[in-house]
């Protein structure tokens, strides 16, 4: 206990607040249905509409037109963009990565070929791609029986994993050649260990560090990505509260009543700068480089 | 010259792929994709209309993307039938709104990240090193919604001189009207930029002032600023111009967001209703035309290269 | 304050150097790299200070031009040029000397030209800044120059770039650089050694062609003892971060006093050498100078050393004559020194085949 406070102590101060704050929104996300002071999302309350309530001791970040809680909606706003952009990012460690993995260990053609898989998927307007996959999808939704499972959950999650996969790949190959050429890998394949073996015990072990920081960072752009397209009307469909869709809601009275934007602002800044400063140090203190990008 | 041959393939491939999978994606689901080019709901004469206007519409994929890739080529964009103007004036109008807020973006973001990316350089660890370092961290992680939100809430309803929605005018019209409409669709992109390439610019700069002709230079007496900026900058101008190439597809993400948000009637915004009402023309000329461009900015970036080294313009004159 | 050019002296003392001491912050501690260093430099002679790699050398020329790293340096002592100090004055007021009183030609021409940068231009620069000649004049100037050099065709080769010369020419492109604005006092920081040999004897000639048309001065910093035997009026070797022996060159060489002198001129490879001939080095490493040794800073690798010389510090005294110094208690002809002398020989006798 006591080395972990020490530990703890020897922190850098933004590292720490970054964690802790992580940890404060993760927790809230999760236990969010069963905490007493956290109201329903949709839970309209008399006599707080048309934005009656600034930010108070009642309702922490004040109440929107329909007389929402606002800060029940952030916090289950947390709870959506989360998980949304976690779930992306893992589907795009697991592609990319392998992806990565097999291109810088194995080489020779497969790396010529998803080198230029990968320079074609970077190559995609994104945010294009992103509305026109999001809005064919829930065409085929309502148009088609079969496809009648395809929320706008699955469709924003399937369109961030797409994008994550092409600089998840770049990354992980990059790694996974430099770390290809060092000794301990030369000396495990000349002791006789078959691929699969120096893959799993030599390659992986060390490319976990790369991959932390490239979780991290990566939900600090997806998180982004993702609140566009929520202001853009392509992300969860109201009235889920994502943090996106919080601001292009309440824009328009952003002169009286600031705090129905300028609170999912704050969340969402603050959490994408908390990942992004644990990624970078992550990054550097393993030493990684970027120099694949 | 076999080098641009080698650079203008690959550019070719680049597009066919993304414009045919574009043009997959916007026959995702459709149950009629006739009706969708006509606009929807419409009547049976436009209907027909359409059917005349593209026989090729129940032929394979592929068949359909030729056709397409054909009238292209040969300058024909397509119709709007539902908002029934032709592609090649909808770019017209719009084109100059967009293109002025990505313009304006890259300018501001150099022009803030250039100097002050040499002076953190220069004056390394010092206050100004200090601040811009950790501004930049958390400007880049800033979304560019964010920033409009607040560049909105503390910049145009604080001060009555920016509008709160932004109209396109152009800059030969009226200047001061222009700054004013742009400006902070700019801001929010441009601080953004600005923050990468600040960054990049500081250690690209730190790295170039430790080679020997800046010790030279010095030794000359030359005086601090001719040395940064006429000595070091020209060595790290031409990873900045890089970096300005790869933030290009993000701008494009942003500009959209900063037209909807500023309510500038842009290609963005354009491309946003085009996707709601599957006006699959427009979606796929936007797209080609992006394309193009991010292409061509690439090739541009390429060239000078070779205007900035001259080291590489000899290698290249030879082969 | 009077400008420097209104100062010159065309005889005499041009530079004085007076205990000067050069360390740096380091994270490992503070390096001494220069611990405590006299000169005195006469207008229009020639100086080499010669040493190993890690000797201070560098540093030395360096520090006394005043071209050290902003952060991190701490500067002790005296260098006054032209009977004005130069140690406590900013680099603001020495960028008027550099340059235009001082110039510095430096080891890799390679790198230290700017590649991006037309060599008329580079030579144009400190002209138009320091003389104030507007950009033709500069232009005229910078082709005398690079003829003054020996560079053929100079009108072509000011369009060029450094990448399209050969590496003697772009050395006596920074030659030329060095001349522009007509400077009393000339740097060489090993300047030949990046050049191929036949090469090397023609920029030595070229820079004391130079120095005796101007009446400069010069420092030549070399390892190399070869460089500095023709070429300089006096030689000081350092070691250490400190001079071991000084005298005039012929002096020098004639009646060395300090075993490392010897040792360095032993270890130069000699043509008349038989073949396979062991070559004579100097065994270990340069001292650690965050935490110099005890005593005589050469004695861990002296073959002559004894016990005084690992506990007191030998001082610089005179030797025959009073130009001559060195600081050793053993030196070269003493008694100590030719019993040793025996003993070694007897013991590698077997060895050292034709020594």
């Amino acid at each position: 206990m006591m080395t972990f406070l020490k530990k703890i102590r020897r922190l850098h101060p933004t590292t720490l607040f970054a964690s802790l704050w992580l940890g404060a929104l993760t927790f809230l996300a999760i236990f969010a249905p069963v905490l007493p002071f956290v109201r329903g999302y949709g839970e309209r309350v008399k006599g707080a509409g048309r934005f009656k309530f600034g930010p108070g001791a009642d309702f922490l970040f004040g109440s929107d037109a329909l007389g929402r809680d606002m800060f029940a909606r952030c916090v289950y706003g947390a709870q959506i963009s989360l998980r949304v952009a976690a779930s992306s990012i893992i589907v795009g460690l697991l592609i990319g990565g392998s992806l990565g993995l097999a291109a810088g260990y194995l080489r020779g053609w497969i790396d010529r070929v998803v080198s230029i898989l990968v320079d074609i998927l970077l190559a995609f307007p994104a945010l294009i791609i992103s509305i026109l996959i999001v809005g064919r999808f829930d065409v085929l939704q309502a148009n088609n029986e079969a496809f009648g499972w395809l929320t706008r959950t699955w469709s924003i999650t399937f369109v961030l994993s797409l994008l994550s996969i092409a600089p998840i790949a770049r990354i992980v190959r990059a790694q996974t050649l430099s770390l290809s050429q060092r000794e301990f890998v030369l000396a495990a394949r000349s002791l006789g260990a078959k691929n699969g073996r120096v893959i799993f015990r030599e390659i992986l072990p060390n490319l976990i560090p790369a991959m932390t920081s490239v979780v991290f960072t990566g939900i600090a752009i997806l998180l982004v990505s993702e609140g566009g397209l929520a202001f853009l009307g392509y992300s969860i469909k109201p009235p889920s509260p994502s943090w996106g869709l919080l601001v292009s809601e309440n824009r328009e009275r952003l002169q009286e009543a600031w705090w129905a934007t300028i609170f999912p602002c704050i969340m969402l800044f603050v959490t994408v700068l908390a990942f992004n400063i644990i990624g970078d140090r992550v990054a550097r203190r393993f030493d990684i480089r970027e120099a694949a990008l | 010259m076999r080098y641009l041959l080698q650079r203008i393939g690959q550019f070719i491939i680049v597009f066919v792929v993304v414009t045919f999978v574009v043009m997959c994606a916007t026959r995702i689901g459709s149950k009629d994709v006739v009706r969708d080019l006509a606009g929807g709901t419409v009547g049976d004469e436009v209907i027909a209309k359409v059917e005349a206007d593209y026989p090729y519409l129940d032929k394979p994929l592929v068949i359909q993307y030729g056709y397409w890739l054909k009238d292209m080529v040969t300058g024909n964009m397509g119709y709007s039938y539902a908002q029934s103007q032709s592609v090649i004036d909808m770019f017209q109008q719009r084109l100059p709104s967009t293109f002025f807020i990505g313009f304006w973006s890259i300018f501001l973001g150099l022009l803030i990240a250039v100097p002050l990316g040499i002076y953190s350089a220069y004056r390394r660890d010092g206050p100004v090193d200090r601040v811009a370092s950790y501004s930049s961290f958390a400007f880049i992680s800033t979304p560019p919604l964010v920033f409009a939100v607040f560049l909105l809430y503390f910049v145009a309803l604080k001060i009555d001189t920016f509008p709160v929605l932004s109209n396109y005018i152009a800059p030969w019209d009226s200047p001061v009207e222009h700054f004013k409409n742009f400006f902070l669709p700019s801001l929010t992109l441009g601080l953004g930029l600005a923050a990468v390439w600040t960054r990049f610019l500081r250690a690209d700069m730190i790295l170039t002032l430790q080679s020997d002709f800046i010790m030279l230079a010095r030794a000359k007496g030359m005086s601090p600023r001719r040395i940064l900026y006429r000595h070091a900058l020209r060595s790290s101008i031409l990873s900045l111009i890089t970096s300005v190439a790869l933030q290009l597809s993000g701008l494009v993400g942003g500009a959209v967001i900063a037209e909807q948000f500023f309510g500038l009637a842009g290609i963005g915004t354009r491309l946003v209703f085009a996707v709601q009402q599957n006006d699959i023309l427009v979606i796929q000329a936007i797209t080609a035309v992006l394309v193009v461009v991010v292409v061509f900015v690439n090739l541009v970036v390429d060239l000078l290269y070779a205007v900035v080294d001259p080291r590489i313009r000899h290698a290249r004159a030879l082969g | 304050m009077t400008t420097q050019a209104e100062n010159r002296v065309e005889t005499g003392t041009l530079i004085e150097v007076r205990a000067l001491k050069t360390h740096f912050q380091t994270p490992r501690g503070v390096v001494r790299a220069v611990d405590g260093v006299d000169l005195t430099i006469e207008r229009g002679k020639s100086l080499g200070i010669v040493g190993e790699s890690g000797s201070g050398k560098t540093i030395l020329s360096r520090s006394i031009m005043g071209l050290l790293p902003r952060y991190g340096t701490i500067r002790e002592g005296s260098v006054s040029f032209q009977g004005q100090e130069l140690i406590d004055r900013s680099p603001k007021e020495m960028r008027g000397i550099w340059g235009r009183e001082m110039a510095m030609i430096f080891q890799d021409p390679m790198t230290s030209l700017n590649p991006l940068m037309k060599i008329g231009k580079q030579i144009s620069e400190p002209l138009m800044a320091h003389l104030g000649m507007d950009r033709s004049s500069a232009w005229e100037t910078a082709e005398k120059l690079l003829r003054d050099v020996r560079i053929p065709e100079a009108g072509r080769r000011l369009s060029q770039y450094p990448h399209e010369m050969s590496g003697g020419m772009r050395q006596r492109v920074m030659i030329a650089i060095a001349l522009a604005c007509g400077p009393t006092m000339l740097f060489a920081d090993e300047p030949t050694t990046a050049l191929d040999v036949t090469v090397q004897a023609q920029i030595l000639q070229l820079i004391n062609e130079q120095r005796r048309e101007r009446n400069m001065s010069l420092i030549l910093v070399t390892h190399d003892l070869g460089v500095v035997a023709g070429n300089t009026d006096e030689i000081a070797v350092m070691y250490g971060g400190k001079i071991v022996e000084k005298a005039p060159t012929r002096t020098l060489f004639a009646h060395m006093k300090m075993p490392y002198t010897e040792a360095l001129l032993q270890s130069i490879p000699k043509m008349d050498q038989p073949s396979h001939s062991r070559l004579a080095v100097i065994p270990g490493r340069p001292p650690d100078l965050v935490n110099p040794p005890a005593g005589c800073r050469f004695a861990p690798r002296c073959a002559y050393a004894r016990e005084r010389c690992q506990v007191e510090e030998p001082q610089l005294v005179a030797a025959e004559s009073p130009q001559h110094v060195y600081a050793c208690f053993y030196p070269v002809g003493s008694p100590e020194y030719l019993e040793r002398k025996v003993e070694l020989s007897r013991r590698t006798d077997t060895n050292q085949g034709g020594r």
